[in-house]
């Protein structure tokens, strides 16, 4: 697994139309995609949704990042390719690598071109209580600084000698060991002093509270809700009515 | 003081250049010669490139432009795991790297790394574990020792595979005044070895009792190299890497202003001690 994968999910400030889009609205489109991600395992359709994701990327002035997601997927993508064509087939392989790239693809638009401010009002508008949306959008926030932290476990690492390309599926699984438990404990106790700075701050202590800024739905969020909406109608009737499609739609490789 | 053999250069840096991908540049036509033998410090405020610079050594950071030579070799194209056997960083943060189940593990991981026998780990493991008084901690879990005891942990995992070269970020940062007399006793034993140490700290008052030169970074740039007590000493210098004046020029001056008449060249703790002692018994004698 490449470190890139979480940089991939680190907010980046831009000014296209997709970053101006209002945060719930893009909440939708990660969900709605990732529903139609897994209503289908061939690989015909879910590479039509996936070109679909690839306008948005353009907009959205994203490719490096999003190439960065993909890119540190590709631990994943062996294991997936040696586990489903042993088992099943290389076709449902590929359906299933397109899946997870629809998948990653949607959350990382979502994340990338949501501020975490922006994530905690979204939920609060959708009557998510204060402090869960907080302690959402908090975690959402520290993607980046355990990306930042899991470099720097590494470095620390490989000063003593610590290789992490070793061969052997075995080998790499045992090899995350010396960096997922620093990981995890840094992680762990960071959320215990967070917890603590914001107690000592007097967080919770008052169950109303107003807010600085405030969402707007335009009529951008609209036209893309719309759209949204459509895509998911199209995509929900060619699962019902499957049978009914060109020959084209079911193609698959032999083996 | 810890005297130092100064002879070839175990650390050459030429020309070198980094900017992170955010666009900051951290590194800026940086040379560096440093000796074998050698103890130097890397001072300056933050931000100024010398994490950095320490993370060329290893190959942790490749420079954009320009090369960095350990032994005379270029270590462009070398791997850092082949590296970190001439080259031991030791990071600031020791929870960055304790993940074994248990203190002697935990030394034992960094060993197995050198493809050492068994026999030759177990050993290495016991002396290290009594050099850094660690042995009655060797059974229990690395996450459950004190701050200072992690720190020592994590510079034993290093010290044990036994790097030409030692460099060491903020050592002193968090340490109580035990453990940075133990970490001082560690550097001088290294010396002796003549092992060359690096050693990034804000620690004036570390830096002017046991580090004899002092590199002084600033925006990604070395604006001085030399004898510490004697850059360390200037104002200018001092005010650009936001640090402040050792206490012993701080009270030579106090001293010179009530009129006291000090000499300028009193640097170190011992020798404003010596002038004091005679100070006062000549000022005896007079009465």
């Amino acid at each position: 697994m490449s470190l890139e994968l979480l940089q991939a999910f680190k907010f980046r400030k831009k000014n296209t139309i997709i970053h101006n889009l209002d945060p719930r609205t893009k909440l939708l489109f990660s969900i709605f995609y990732s529903i139609a991600a897994l209503m289908f395992t061939n690989i015909i359709p879910l590479l039509l949704i996936f070109l679909s994701l690839i306008p948005i990327i353009f907009i959205g002035k994203m490719i490096r990042d999003w190439f960065n997601s993909i890119k540190g997927l590709s631990f994943l993508i062996i294991l997936i390719i040696i586990i489903n064509t042993y088992f099943l087939s290389l076709s449902y392989a590929i359906a299933m690598i397109l899946r997870i790239f629809i998948m990653i693809s949607a959350f990382s638009i979502f994340f990338l071109t949501v501020h975490p401010n922006e994530l905690a009002l979204s939920l609060i508008s959708m009557r998510v209580p204060y402090p869960y949306a907080f302690s959402f959008s908090l975690a959402f926030r520290f993607v980046p600084t355990i990306a930042l932290e899991a470099q720097y476990i590494l470095d620390a690492q490989q000063s003593r000698g610590y290789e992490m390309q070793q061969k052997g599926l075995i080998n790499q699984i045992k090899n995350l060991f010396p960096l997922l438990v620093p990981l995890i404990v840094c992680s762990i106790k960071r959320a215990f002093n967070v917890a603590e700075a914001l107690e000592s701050r007097a967080f919770g202590s008052i169950k109303e509270r107003t807010y600085y800024y405030a969402l707007k739905f335009s009529l951008k969020d609209w036209i893309f809700t719309m759209y949204l909406f459509m895509f998911l109608i199209v995509v929900i009737f060619i699962k019902i009515q499957f049978n009914l499609m060109p020959n084209w739609f079911y193609w698959g490789l032999p083996v | 003081m810890i005297i130092t053999i100064n002879e070839t250069p175990k650390i050459v840096i030429k020309n070198v250049y980094y900017t992170y991908a955010n666009g900051t540049t951290a590194l800026k036509n940086i040379n560096l010669s440093v000796n074998e033998g050698e103890l130097i410090g890397i001072m300056g405020m933050n931000g100024a490139g010398k994490t950095t610079l320490i993370r060329t050594l290893n190959g942790l950071i490749r420079p954009q432009k320009g090369n960095v030579y350990i032994n005379g070799e270029n270590i462009k194209s070398k791997n850092v795991g082949k590296l970190s056997k001439t080259v031991g960083i030791i990071f600031q943060n020791p929870n960055h790297q304790l993940f074994s189940n248990s203190v002697e593990d935990e030394i034992k991981f960094s060993l197995k790394n050198l493809n050492l026998s068994k026999s030759e780990v177990q050993g290495k493991t016991e002396m290290v574990l009594n050099t850094f008084n660690l042995g009655k901690y060797k059974e229990r879990s690395p996450l459950t020792l004190s701050g200072g005891e992690t720190k020592k942990l994590a510079l034993a995992s290093i010290v044990c595979r036994d790097p030409d070269i030692l460099v060491f970020d903020e050592p002193t940062l968090g340490q109580d005044a035990k453990e940075i007399e133990f970490f001082t006793d560690l550097i001088k034993n290294e010396i002796k070895k003549r092992k060359t140490i690096v050693i990034v700290t804000h620690n004036i008052e570390f830096a002017i009792e046991n580090v004899p030169r002092i590199i002084l970074m600033a925006n990604g740039e070395i604006i001085a190299d030399g004898p510490t007590e004697e850059l360390l000493t200037k104002e200018f210098l001092i005010n650009k890497c936001s640090l402040v004046l050792p206490q012993i020029t701080k009270f030579n001056t106090a001293l010179n202003s009530i009129g006291i008449k000090c000499p300028k060249d009193i640097r170190f703790k011992n020798d404003m001690i010596i002038f004091l002692e005679n100070y006062l018994q000549n000022k005896k004698v007079s009465t």
